[in-house]
């Protein structure tokens, strides 16, 4: 953080790209997301049980399920509550691709992603064409969420109440089974990897700033002439595609899917809104910060407090989103993005002002 | 269908419902004074009839002697999830509320699971399976009991609302926040009060099915949902809507269980949501939303 101090102005090219990276907050948040990435791909050097390896590797797939719904809930401020019915489809499309046409999950997940997606579309034709707000678009979507699962509770083709599996046989990377942990933990950051390229070019971009601009207020971006329709409707499906794609991996990661277990508000709050609420609703480096700390916390204290006794990750999950909404409602991002600001101001005060 | 089984059905149907207006009332009541959705109202329900299991194996006290504990027990406790949460995010971001009681709910189905575990769970009592036949029609004791209860606080909770000091100031604050603070109302307090009467009756609503009903600490998010569709039937912050409406979705549920199965009820009841919410979101008692 010294090389950057702004007073001494200088003509080092290293000097200026520093001070273009840290004297911005949001590309000093990519730097923050990169340094976490790396420290990740570091992991599995230095942990060898496969159980946190697994913890890891769980979190990461949550980073990236974040991200895509950092865009839709954090950007554009849509309350897209039920987001794992998308996580749901993807992984389903995964499991049958995989299993009754023995297409390669490498493929599958990528139609996981376009099916997805169009069902974003569908959602977002639907709730936009009738104009649902707020609470009412919030409430659509969990009873959407109820709807789908005793649909495919009832669905024999996706394997009903009995679920879909794959047997782990032989390790193959076509089938993207393998031997160790290691594999998986490459895949899901390369994941979120793109999926932070992606959220960073999103949030840099014009559609970003009508994204911000909607979730400040709906009306009045209307009538300043962004067509809020459209671009819900785009974070909707940028969205959707990504938890396809990410339903897809966690499928092939967990190998056993069931509607219950999917189409469920428990696990949509662990996978889907835990991270980002935790880790700063809206910002860049929410998502993964996020993941990073409630995952491997909820296990911990699963573990501290077993004693053959369930419940305690909901109690752990529970805690932390009332107490983040009471004591930071901006998230972990939020207090960084404070301290941050002090530093910048004790280095010069006359930097505060676009950051 | 013979006239005996379409009674039957509709009774059925009405006595479910008798619940699911009195669980309706109660998110309606939040939402009308407070406006906001409480996602974690199901689990009062949740709450109420796990007071009547634990109240049972501890003292063996038969569910309905159970009910004046369980009000006040869970009005506290709505008391105070208001006072020291929802009370502080009334103006924030509607996404800051929803999350709170979200979190509010994981927290209480967490507990609930730490403390009696995840296995189902029942109550035994005598009248468990007692059944009077009238009419052609067989009317389940229990659930005849928990039907009549539902109304009869209902009605009191209406006659409460419209007839007393307290009452009229809690639908003031519903009309107008500031206008009822200008005549001197301690909106504040107002507030406690409606969360934990709502709280409370819906916890009563669980203590009416305690005694021929299974239960799990999850079982509260099926009753929310069930309360949203009723709620936003009988437009969001109406009373009257709200309790006809509990009838309505338990008559219709009754009718698909039979025709589709019992599993496939609840795609009725979520079609009737959809199909309300994207054709009429005022509901049924509403005039259109501008």
């Amino acid at each position: 953080m010294t090389a950057e101090n702004p007073a001494t102005t200088s003509n080092n090219p290293i000097r200026s790209w520093l001070k273009d990276i840290f004297l911005d907050w949001d590309r000093t948040q990519m730097v923050i997301c990169f340094l976490l990435v790396l420290f990740l791909a570091l992991t599995p050097l230095f942990i060898s049980s496969t159980y946190y390896l697994g913890i890891i590797i769980l979190a990461t797939i949550y980073a990236f399920i974040g991200i895509s719904w950092n865009i839709v809930a954090g950007f554009t401020g849509q309350l897209l509550i039920a987001h794992i019915i998308f996580l749901a489809i993807g992984a389903y499309t995964t499991i049958v691709l995989f299993n009754t046409y023995s297409i390669s999950p490498w493929v599958g997940i990528l139609i996981a992603g376009v099916v997805s997606g169009l069902c974003g579309v569908v959602v977002a034709f639907i709730t936009l064409r009738y104009g649902l707000k707020v609470d009412y678009f919030a409430l659509f979507t969990i009873a959407l969420m109820v709807a789908l699962r005793t649909l495919f509770l009832k669905w024999d083709y996706v394997g009903g109440a009995v679920g879909m599996w794959f047997s782990l046989t032989d390790p193959s990377f076509d089938k993207m089974i393998f031997a160790n942990k290691a594999p998986y933990l490459y895949i899901a950051l390369s994941l979120v990897v793109i999926g932070l390229l992606v959220q960073y070019r999103i949030y840099r971009s014009k559609m970003g700033k009508y994204f911000l601009a909607i979730r400040e207020d709906d009306d009045a971006a209307s009538a300043l002439g962004v067509n809020t329709s459209r671009y819900k409707m785009l974070a909707v499906v940028i969205g959707a595609a990504m938890a396809g794609i990410g339903g897809g991996f966690y499928m092939m990661y967990v190998t056993f899917i069931e509607p219950p277990q999917v189409f469920n508000l428990g696990l949509n709050i662990e996978i889907v809104m835990a991270g980002p609420i935790i880790g700063g609703l809206g910002s860049l480096a929410g998502p993964i910060v996020g993941a990073l700390l409630n995952k491997p916390f909820a296990e911990i204290m699963r573990g501290a407090l077993a004693e053959g006794r369930s419940g305690n990750s909901l109690i752990v999950y529970g805690s932390f989103l009332i107490l983040t909404i009471m004591f930071m409602p901006r998230g972990v991002t939020g207090v960084l993005h404070t301290i941050y600001r002090r530093i910048l101001n004790r280095l010069n005060p006359r930097n505060l002002g676009d950051s | 269908m013979s006239p005996e089984i379409f009674f039957q059905i509709i009774v059925n149907g009405l006595f479910t419902g008798g619940i699911y207006s009195l669980v309706a009332v109660g998110l309606t009541l939040i939402y009308g004074v407070m406006i906001i959705v409480n996602f974690a109202h199901g689990e009062f329900l949740m709450l109420g009839i796990y007071v009547a299991f634990w109240a049972w194996t501890l003292a063996d006290m038969d569910p309905y002697i159970v009910i004046p504990f369980a009000f006040a027990m869970i009005f506290g406790l709505g008391a105070l999830v208001q006072r020291g949460l929802v009370q502080r995010v009334l103006d924030a971001h509607p996404l800051n509320q929803i999350i709170l009681l979200v979190g509010v709910s994981i927290l209480l189905i967490g507990l609930v699971q730490f403390f009696f575990s995840a296995e189902p769970k029942a109550i035994h009592v005598p009248y468990e399976t007692a059944v009077i036949s009238a009419f052609g029609l067989r009317f389940a004791i229990a659930r005849l009991v928990a039907f009549f209860a539902s109304m009869a606080i209902s009605f009191c909770l209406y006659l409460f609302l419209h007839y007393t000091r307290t009452g009229k100031a809690i639908r003031a604050v519903s009309q107008s926040r500031d206008a009822a603070r200008l005549m001197g109302i301690n909106v504040n307090f107002i507030y406690y009060l409606t969360f934990g009467i709502g709280a409370a009756i819906t916890a009563v609503a669980g203590v009416l099915l305690a005694p021929n009903h299974r239960m799990i600490p999850t079982m509260g998010q099926g009753y929310s949902v069930i309360a949203f569709v009723v709620v936003v039937l009988g437009t969001m912050g109406n009373f009257i809507g709200a309790f006809l409406g509990g009838l309505i979705i338990g008559v219709v549920e009754a009718f698909a269980g039979f025709y589709l199965g019992g599993d496939v009820k609840i795609i009725a009841s979520m079609m009737i949501f959809i199909l309300i919410l994207l054709f009429r979101p005022a509901g049924l008692f509403g005039r259109k939303r501008t």
